[in-house]
């Protein structure tokens, strides 16, 4: 099992070697470039040339491409164009806010859609079972932010019963030390900000919950009526076994296999997802920061970004991987 | 009183916009404590669907309709409530299914699944369950128990998957064990085997067995009474003796007739040809058969 992780995280370097090395290209192929953001549509000639040559992109793309490796092996992302400011200190201050919006999706994502999902399937055929099959397709077709909106002004606007925006009250003036908010007022053991800021989570996480859950609910409420005609659950409902035993031990464990898988890939899809979601909840995660960096053509910013989805979305099927084979003894990892 | 006495068993499936069928239709028969009892017949006429209507594992869903009556002691299994099936099936009622891989859950050890059924019946867990796994994997044939009760269903062979379902079904000393065709998926070195470890198993605990199978081989090595069934119904009950030696039915006769030639000791008489073409002619008897019909009295001599 440990050679297999160690494995599967060497085999992560060559993939990020390939894919920064297509993004770089790619990058410095779309039309427009940085200095047409600061300039704007006014710029001389000359003095567009002087910002390329004052950002190094006036020298071959190998070079450039060069001075960039070296600075990631050193762990270094660069400076951001538009803010000046180090690339992995903005991504150490606005990814935290995404990544617990991604957590918080997922977990209602998770909570509500399995049990739902089994429900259904259990019953299959009943009111409970169409209305979930039902409203899983309006979660898939209903857009997100449009949700986020509508969200937003019922029960934030209307009835007040969640903040409308923003990641946390700033009058709190909590002490910021990860920079996840929930994780610094429990480690500061200042309850209330901690409780503000899943306060604030909660309708940009609905919002973006809304299509993994719907995905969850189909791929569980499948899987289960698949496992419910496997005659191991007949062998063990011939035990006597109780309710409880045979659902989780029998039904559950082996209906989770593709469960598992979806929830990896949806993960990693949430993250690099969130921009809409916090757009409309004014919610400081990396959205924004991201929105704009495209529009600059910031490009150290958007290799930054994108390398490190990467390496989550390798990290997070080494996890799928992992539980898969810890659920299913026929998988074996070598 | 007979351990358990089925009376009139129908069952129908229903679909809409399908025909509906009546998958069983009117079986009855009983079987005595200890006794072994055969439910033979062809693929399709309703055996599977018998035991588990006794076993109340039928689907519960609408157009699956069960009448009739099997009475168990005191109480009708067609009748009673899940709570208090849960409680009968396992510890006095159990069973044994066909394909032993796929009875088996392939994520959850041997071992689990051996104690999980002591656990939900005789109260038994942690080492003193495992001991006694252990001793049920020994009983049923399997060497090296402990080892075994670690591993998961697809390390096993196929006979010992079978023997380890064996073991799960005789955890509780039911007294009565239903065996739906428990050899037919396995390799046929190994059916003896299975079948020689069933009849040494209810021959010493006094369990009562209904062997379900299409094999009239395993009949004459085994049943005391048998029932053959055909097309939902049975059209011959008797004791195994004159079921081989004087088949009334002439379905009886035909499946008789169709025995292959390579089986076992007792079921000599099942493999001659004889039979195909009727009984053989005994010095001061006649022929039955005429004199049954019309209308056919053929049930239970
Ligand atoms: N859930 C169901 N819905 C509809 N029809 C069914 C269902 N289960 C069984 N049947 C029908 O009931 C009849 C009897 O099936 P059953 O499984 O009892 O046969 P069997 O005697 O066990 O055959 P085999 O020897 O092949 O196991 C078949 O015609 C089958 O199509
Ligand atoms: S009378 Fe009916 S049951 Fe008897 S042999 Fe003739 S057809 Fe078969
Ligand atoms: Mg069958």
């Amino acid at each position: 099992m440990i050679r297999f992780i160690v494995r599967r995280l060497l085999q992560l370097i060559p993939t990020l070697f390939g894919l920064s090395i297509l993004l770089f290209i790619w990058l410095r192929r779309l039309p427009g470039g940085p200095e047409t953001a600061i300039l704007g549509e006014r710029g001389t000639p000359e003095l567009r040339a002087q910002i390329r040559k004052n950002l190094g992109l006036d020298e071959p793309l190998l070079i450039q491409y060069g001075r960039f490796m070296k600075r990631m092996l050193q762990l270094d992302l660069g400076t951001s164009i538009s803010t000046k400011r180090e690339v992995m200190t903005e991504f150490l201050e606005r990814f935290p806010g995404t990544v617990e919006l991604t957590i918080t999706a997922m977990i209602i994502a998770i909570g509500v859609g399995i049990p739902l999902g089994y429900l259904a399937a259990r019953r299959r055929g009943s009111f409970l079972d169409s209305a979930s099959v039902g409203g899983s397709l309006i979660g898939i077709c209903v857009p997100v932010f449009f949700l986020a909106y509508v969200l937003k002004a019922i029960f934030s606007e209307n009835l007040h019963l969640f903040p409308s925006s923003g990641r946390q009250d700033p009058t709190l003036g909590a002490t910021r030390i990860t920079n996840f908010f929930v994780l610094d007022g429990l480690m500061t053991r200042e309850w209330d900000a901690a409780l503000d800021a899943l306060w604030h989570l909660v309708l940009p996480g609905i919002a973006l919950a809304s299509i993994p859950l719907a995905i969850i609910v189909r791929i569980t409420r499948a899987s289960v009526l698949e496992v419910l005609s496997e005659d191991y659950v007949r062998t063990a409902q011939s035990k006597g076994l109780t309710e409880r035993t045979i659902r989780g031990r029998h039904i559950l464990r082996n209906a989770m296999l593709p469960i598992v898988t979806v929830i990896g890939l949806l993960t990693g899809g949430l993250l690099s997802g969130a921009v809409l979601t916090e757009t409309v909840f004014a919610f400081s995660g990396i959205g924004a920061f991201l929105y704009e960096a495209i529009a600059n053509r910031d490009y150290p910013v958007l290799m930054g970004f994108i390398m490190i989805i990467a390496v989550f979305y390798v990290l997070v099927n080494l996890l799928v991987d992992v539980s898969y084979s810890l659920i299913d003894p026929r998988v074996r990892v070598r | 009183m007979p351990l358990l006495d089925v009376k009139d068993l129908s069952v129908t499936f229903a679909r809409r916009g399908q025909r509906t069928v009546r998958a069983v239709d009117g079986v009855s028969f009983s079987v005595e404590a200890g006794e072994v009892v055969g439910l033979v017949g062809e693929s399709g006429c309703g055996k599977s669907v018998t035991s588990l209507a006794l076993m109340g594992l039928l689907p519960k869903q609408r157009g699956v309709t069960v009448g009739g009556s099997a009475m168990f002691g005191d109480t009708d299994l067609l009748k009673t409530d899940e709570r208090t099936m849960r409680d009968i099936r396992g510890r006095d009622v159990a069973m044994i299914f066909q394909d032993p891989l796929s009875s088996l859950n392939p994520v959850v050890p041997i071992g689990v699944q051996v104690t999980e059924v002591l656990a939900r019946h005789r109260g038994l867990t942690g080492a003193k369950a495992t001991a006694e796994a252990a001793d049920l994997l020994n009983r049923v044939g399997i060497p090296d128990p402990t080892r075994r009760l670690k591993e998961y269903p697809h390390q096993l062979s196929g006979g010992m998957r079978q023997r380890a379902l064996i073991a799960m079904a005789v955890a509780c000393a039911p007294k009565l064990l239903i065996a739906d065709e428990p050899t037919t998926a396995l390799d046929v070195t190994i059916q003896a085997q299975i079948l020689e470890l069933l009849r040494d198993l209810v021959r010493d605990s006094g369990t009562a067995l209904v062997m379900i199978t299409h094999d009239l081989g395993v009949v004459a090595g085994m049943c005391d009474t048998v029932n053959v069934l055909y097309a939902g119904r049975v059209v011959e009950s008797a004791r195994r003796k004159p079921l081989f030696a004087e088949p009334r039915h002439p379905y009886t006769t035909g499946l008789l007739g169709s025995v292959p030639r390579l089986d076992s000791g007792k079921g000599a008489a099942a493999r001659d040809p004889r039979f195909g073409a009727g009984r053989p002619a005994v010095a001061g008897r006649v022929r039955v058969r005429p004199a049954l019909r019309p209308p056919c009295r053929r049930l239970c001599r």
